[in-house]
């Protein structure tokens, strides 16, 4: 069963837009969302909580339709939208204790044993809390009503690597059960590496790849040769490096020709999100 | 609705603002002053705190966030503007009713507190209501000029009515003369004024749903 499925999103603004965005994410696993700054990864997930109106397109979460259905499908959704604080001068408890009221699953002792197992103090106020932290108190929130799908906006940017670690393994724990699905969005890909299942990656609000980690990966090769063999792949590759040791380059793995005496290796998902960035400007 | 109604009170809404109704409506016992004021300061002081809270805590996202719809959030926060204005109101109403005991032989210059008055302080907050939050709802976060406008339409309206009790004989009558011992008269005023507030804060309420739709968060 289908956790997300969103088919075809379109959105223009003045100087960007999304154009026929398209993601599966299958119930239990999780889904790592990249792109560079501004390449649409917020845009598509204010989309799918119905937090602004697109031009076409459809959404459905957990088999219904996501704006005929919004009220029933919030009640199972999670959300943390890294960086943006709510009511920070108020302590946990009073914001725990206006929240849980809007849940009909909400479930106090789940609640408690998150707030233990996250060593979170219902005493301390949003202001004091580490960024780690108030992620942590996010999934709090989600879990203890009950959310089948989180959606992370970037929980991991601006946190430390011990911070990130300790969240991704928190991630991974959540969906063994097979009940919880993960998207969540982030241009730190050394964390997907770690965690993802699925990889899809937005580039200019157009999605370039969506698809299994490993199948993602292994579709691209990462060329290394001298200078004087640029020419037999120069046409394929997707962008390319030149320095005073040879080239760099990207290629589609079915564009490269495995028997060249062109070096290749298995890139990883920084050297897939920058050579195909690059991909842009040098056409520009 | 009654959640997100409690979310306001408890979150949205410094204690402050439940406070501040007995300071000012304490300045109905200034003797002969300028009493719409005292309403006022709701608009001058209240709305521009309270919705800059609103904006600085990101409550627009917050409460998106939750399970509700948007013409819930929308009836909440009128709500909870509503439930302060007639706190305002009925402790200015209590403040006016010990002055005109304090004070029994005073000539009044502007209005007196009669019931009368309270109805054109009603129609007031009608006028405020409507320009406020059909102009806020335009993005549900910018409060500035909302604020402007629905202030000064409520000034001109104080302004304009305070001047017609000076210059204009019926008015005067109507509030100051004949009139003010005329129970009926002045109860009518009231409800008429209060008619006005609920039916502009109901096409207030119409008007910024159909605004806070088009919002993009």
């Amino acid at each position: 069963m289908l956790a997300l499925d969103v088919k075809n999103l379109n959105k223009k603004y003045g100087n960007f837009q999304l154009e026929n965005v398209s993601l599966q994410l299958e119930k239990g696993y999780i889904m790592g969302f990249i792109g560079a700054n501004g390449a649409g990864k917020t845009t598509t997930i204010k989309s799918i909580l119905n937090l602004i109106q697109v031009d076409s397109g459809e959404i459905n979460i957990l088999g219904k339709n996501a704006i005929e259905h919004e009220m029933e499908l919030k009640q199972e959704i999670g959300f943390s939208f890294g960086g943006t604080d709510y009511y920070t001068r108020s302590k946990i408890k009073t914001l725990t204790n206006v929240i849980k009221r809007f849940y009909h699953n909400w479930d106090d002792e789940t609640y408690y044993n998150y707030l233990k197992k996250f060593k979170l103090d219902e005493n301390k106020k949003i202001i004091q809390l580490s960024m780690g932290m108030k992620v942590k108190y996010s999934l709090a929130l989600a879990l203890s009503h009950g959310a089948k799908i989180l959606i992370l906006d970037e929980p991991t940017s601006g946190l430390d690597p011990v911070a990130r670690g300790e969240l991704l393994t928190i991630f991974q724990e959540l969906i063994e059960p097979g009940e919880i699905s993960i998207l969540f969005s982030t241009h730190i890909t050394s964390d997907l590496e770690k965690c993802a299942d699925y990889i899809t990656f937005i580039h200019n609000g157009k999605i370039i790849n969506s698809s299994e980690k490993e199948d993602f990966i292994n579709s691209y090769r990462l060329l290394n040769g001298k200078e004087s063999q640029l020419f037999e792949v120069k046409d394929q590759l997707i962008s390319y490096n030149v320095n005073s040791f040879g080239f760099t380059g990207l290629i589609h793995t079915k564009d490269f020709d495995p028997s060249s005496n062109i070096k290749s290796t298995l890139p990883n998902l920084e050297d897939i999100m920058i050579y195909v960035s690059k991909k842009e400007e040098m056409y520009v | 609705m009654y959640n997100l109604l409690m979310k306001e009170l408890k979150l949205g809404v410094s204690p402050i603002f439940y406070i501040l109704p007995f300071l000012t409506g304490a300045l109905m016992l200034i003797p002969g002053w300028l009493y719409f004021l005292v309403i006022l300061y709701f608009c001058f002081i209240t709305i521009p705190n309270m919705f800059g809270v609103y904006k600085a805590q990101n409550d627009l996202m917050f409460t998106m966030m939750l399970p509700v719809t948007k013409n819930n959030i929308v009836k909440a926060k009128i709500g909870v503007v509503v439930i302060l204005e007639l706190l305002h109101i009925v402790i200015a109403v209590i403040f006016g009713m010990i002055s005109t005991r304090l004070y029994p032989n005073l000539t009044y210059f502007f209005f007196e507190p009669t019931l009368g008055f309270w109805g054109l302080c009603f129609t007031m907050l009608a006028i405020f209501n409507i320009i406020f939050f059909s102009m806020y709802y335009k993005t549900a976060y910018k409060y500035g000029a909302a604020t402007f406008t629905s202030v000064a339409a409520a000034i001109i309206f104080a302004g304009g009515a305070e001047w017609l009790g000076i210059q204009n004989s019926i008015v005067f009558d109507l509030f100051k003369g004949s009139g003010v011992d005329n129970s009926l008269l002045q109860i009518s005023i009231l409800i008429a004024g209060f008619v006005l507030f609920a039916t502009f804060t109901i096409i207030a309420y119409n008007i910024s749903i159909k605004q806070f739709k088009k919002v993009e968060i």
